[in-house]
């Protein structure tokens, strides 16, 4: 009961989403061309709550990917300092003054797209030198990334003036809105391919999320199949984060709140991890958008606040019996 | 037929196993003391490990076969069921049996279902699939496995001490299933257990000081027994028959 209520209400912010926001829009005057609540309503409102739906069908399923891949709870492609990688790129590209574009894309987005998979490379590199066996150390590599990102960061901060550091910021917090359809579009198509590519190796995940070797003896390239969806996903990561910034949290708890609400073998659980990353992202955005501050609330404030506590819920209550 | 030629493994520096050479035309016994070498012999045969020297299967070098074909010719059984995915079900463990049989992209056919059910209900745990791995107990586990390994329909299965952790029932249940699994597969057991191995009746390859020797008969005479394993034995045994 109470999981069909969590569907209904994310369902339903789906729909109500695109009519709320810092202008009050007039209904009838949606349907006129022309009008400045169409406007509003047709190259703002719904590209924007588009895209923050396949941003977190990116990052949920990135997350689904990484835990099932790695057999670790705390896998995503944030704790691997992957974000961290964008943040950076981001933070030398407006420190280096290159607020031009590049081909027509803003330099922080390239810089930071460079970032993220610069990360996953080296990542993928350094992991090499691991045994198979060896995730956890894959984690404390991808922390100490992390830290170092930061620090790196911190030197930029420190080094430059306030208009700079003020974009950075804003980069950091992360940010959904986008305006017309190019972004929306383009983060579907990606999207729609990392969900076909993960239903496509369902069995082959299935196997890996219970071990390596029985992948391996059941015929698995365990090695081909772990890069081949490791490069898919970081692709969907890298730019999406060039384009909003670090989005946090999703990736590491839709996964498991959709596996509490649905226990079951990895395989069944793509669709719903999709379905529910983006409903939930598109829930927190509508709440960033209502509350009515001097700007607006950054995204990962919200799906922190929201999901942190929600996360503690569903872990307490199911462990109880 | 599976052929060794100077097959030699090492962890870390440490040689296990030293220029094993070993035939095995048919249903085979490995034993030998902890730390011997026996999983790892088994790992390096299954392909899991890397190890210097030949494997051939029928013939044909394991590195020359690729992963699909190995899996439909080999089956390895772990002693113990290790399962990240806390939500898999024993009807769909059992099912990734027909992964090398299966299309790949494409779901399993209904056929492989019938299969994966047929060996549920001929191990008697068809009751058990929809149950988790990690409610079931050791024996379950271990019928589970077995269960996914005919589903698998490989020509050889390895056991790796399918006795290990499970009490006289359950082994026994365990040890008659294995010696009836000898009319269909050849089997190969890698055991401590030397009271199965006996009822098991195959060839045993005894190793030591990383090296293998095959007993074809004698093995299970007490002298033989005593002098290989360093202890005095008694007669305190369970019947598997």
């Amino acid at each position: 009961m109470i999981k069909l209520a969590i569907w209904f209400l994310l369902l339903l912010t789906l729909f109500a989403s695109p009519f709320i926001g810092a202008v009050d829009l007039n209904f009838a005057e949606i349907l006129t061309t022309d009008s400045l609540s169409s406007q509003i309503f047709l190259d703002l409102r719904v590209p924007r709550v588009l895209f923050a739906f396949f941003a977190g069908v990116i990052l949920s399923l990135s997350g689904l990917l990484f835990q099932t891949l790695f057999r670790n709870a705390l896998m995503t492609p944030y704790t691997l300092g992957i974000s961290s990688g964008a943040v950076l790129g981001a933070g030398i590209a407006i420190k280096l003054g290159l607020g031009s574009l590049i081909f027509g894309i803003a330099a922080i987005s390239v810089f930071g797209f460079l970032g993220a998979l610069f990360t996953v490379f080296l990542l993928v590199y350094l992991s090499q030198f691991l045994k198979s066996s060896q995730h956890e150390s894959l984690l404390l590599l991808g922390i100490a990334l992390s830290l170092f990102y930061t620090s790196s960061l911190m030197i930029i901060f420190y080094l430059g003036d306030a208009i700079e550091n003020d974009m950075l910021i804003r980069y950091t917090m992360g940010s959904l809105s986008v305006i017309g359809w190019d972004y929306p579009l383009f983060l579907g198509a990606i999207a729609v391919f990392l969900f076909l590519s993960l239903y496509l190796y369902k069995y082959e995940l299935q196997l890996l999320s219970i071990s390596d070797s029985q992948a391996t003896l059941k015929g698995i390239n365990t090695k081909k199949v772990t890069l081949t969806l490791l490069i898919i996903s970081s692709l969907g990561i890298g730019v999406l984060v060039s384009i909003s910034g670090p989005i946090g949290f999703i990736g590491l708890i839709v996964p498991h709140i959709v596996t509490k609400l649905h226990p079951s073998s990895v395989d069944k659980r793509i669709f719903s991890t999709a379905l529910f990353g983006g409903f939930f992202l598109v829930f927190c955005d509508t709440i960033t958008r209502s509350i009515t501050t001097q700007s607006e609330l950054p995204i990962g404030i919200i799906t922190a606040l929201i999901g942190g506590p929600f996360f503690i819920y569903l872990i307490i209550s199911k462990s109880k019996r | 037929m599976i052929e060794l030629k100077n097959v030699s493994c090492s962890f870390d520096d440490k040689e296990i196993l030293k220029n094993i050479n070993l035939k095995i035309k048919n249903h085979l016994s490995i034993l030998g003391a902890n730390g011997s070498g026996k999983s790892t012999l088994a790992k390096a045969i299954s392909g899991l490990i890397h190890f210097d020297g030949e494997v051939s299967i029928n013939a044909k070098k394991l590195q020359d076969i690729n992963l699909i074909q190995r899996a439909k010719s080999i089956s390895y059984i772990p002693a113990k069921l290790e399962v990240y995915d806390p939500y898999i079900n024993v009807e769909e463990f059992v099912l990734l049996g027909r992964f090398p049989h299966k299309k790949s992209f494409f779901n399993y056919s209904s056929k492989d279902e019938k299969i994966a059910q047929g060996t549920l209900e001929f191990l008697r745990i068809a009751h058990l699939k929809k149950h988790t791995l990690h409610s079931l107990s050791s024996g379950e586990q271990q019928l589970t496995l077995i269960a996914q390994a005919l589903a698998q329909q490989s020509e050889v299965i390895i056991f790796d001490e399918p006795t290990a952790n499970l009490d006289p029932h359950n082994s026994k249940v365990i040890a008659q299933h294995i010696k009836g699994l000898k009319d269909y597969h050849q089997i190969i057991l890698i055991t401590h257990d030397i009271h199965l191995a006996s009822f098991i009746d195959s060839p045993v390859v005894f190793i030591k000081n990383q090296g293998a020797t095959l007993h074809e008969n004698d093995f299970f005479e007490e002298a033989t027994l005593e002098r290989l394993y360093e202890v005095e034995f008694n007669s305190l045994v369970v019947k598997y028959d």
